[in-house]
């Protein structure tokens, strides 16, 4: 079994229903012999991080392959890219070995899912879902990160008033937030 | 002045990835990867980051595969 990413950028002129017959083209073209699409994604219209092609927009589209024998002619769709002058650029990925790689911690949380496409799950959350929930989860990732940071900056706050070793808890909750939080860190130093 | 020897901690640098237990940096996490691209687009050295070889790599790696799509620029002009 294998799975894939691939996404590609689409001509920001091309209009959305043009984008979508592209979509169903290429969905066609890579569906056969067992092979499917676990998830797909249309991110829209998105700035570029750079002009391409004199344009500063593109259309983001995103599919999660499943193949089970590595049979797809992905290479076949590559091409059709290539040609399609529509299509700014386009990236595919293996992932089923990275994220075995990635090794249990991964693949535990997979488990539940589908299967191996649904494997982001580490990089927050859900990430197949659609570009802003992917924003949002990791927005909650911070979140949280920043609330564990308040919690040990408010139970520093009580030792300090019952003069209990301040310091003491300070060094383990900077252990405890490790990067994320150098003000909190410096101020427990202090 | 008045205090000679003012105590200066080094924070120890811990890699965010192991700490964060990601196994898996993906190209499409661009608040993640953006964290690692300082002002000039330039990838961030791990003598600065603190992150640990494995992750650089993977890091690296991703953050080439979203500058392929756009998603994040080779350098700021």
């Amino acid at each position: 079994m294998r799975t894939y990413e691939l996404m590609f950028v689409v001509d920001p002129r091309v209009s959305d229903e043009d984008v979508v017959g592209l979509t169903q083209d290429y969905r066609q073209m890579i569906t056969v012999g067992g092979t499917e699409i676990t998830k797909e994604e249309n991110w829209g219209r998105r700035k570029l991080a750079f002009p391409i092609d004199k344009l500063n927009e593109g259309k983001y589209v995103l599919f999660y392959i499943q193949s089970p024998d590595g049979k797809t002619p992905l290479a076949a769709v590559e091409h059709r890219m290539r040609q399609n002058d529509k299509i700014l650029r386009f990236l595919t990925v293996r992932t089923d070995l990275d994220l075995k790689r990635a090794g249990t911690r991964v693949t535990a949380v997979t488990a539940a899912g589908t299967g191996a496409g649904d494997g982001q799950a580490p990089t927050g959350g859900p990430t197949a879902s659609a570009a802003p929930d992917t924003d949002g989860a990791d927005r909650s990732d911070r979140a949280a990160g920043s609330d564990r940071a308040a919690g040990s900056d408010r139970s520093d706050r009580s030792d300090r008033v019952e003069t209990a070793p301040a310091s003491n808890a300070a060094d383990t909750a900077d252990v405890a937030d490790a990067a994320d939080t150098p003000e909190v860190g410096a101020r427990g130093e202090e | 002045m008045a205090r000679p020897k003012k105590v200066f901690y080094r924070r120890r640098k811990v890699c965010k990835f192991c700490a964060d237990k990601i196994d898996y940096v993906d190209f499409k996490d661009i608040k993640l990867l953006q964290g690692f691209i300082p002002e000039r687009s330039k990838i961030l050295p791990r003598r600065i980051s603190g992150t640990c070889a494995r992750h650089q790599r993977l890091l690296q790696q991703a953050i080439k595969r979203a500058r392929h799509l756009a998603l994040i620029p080779f350098t700021t002009d």
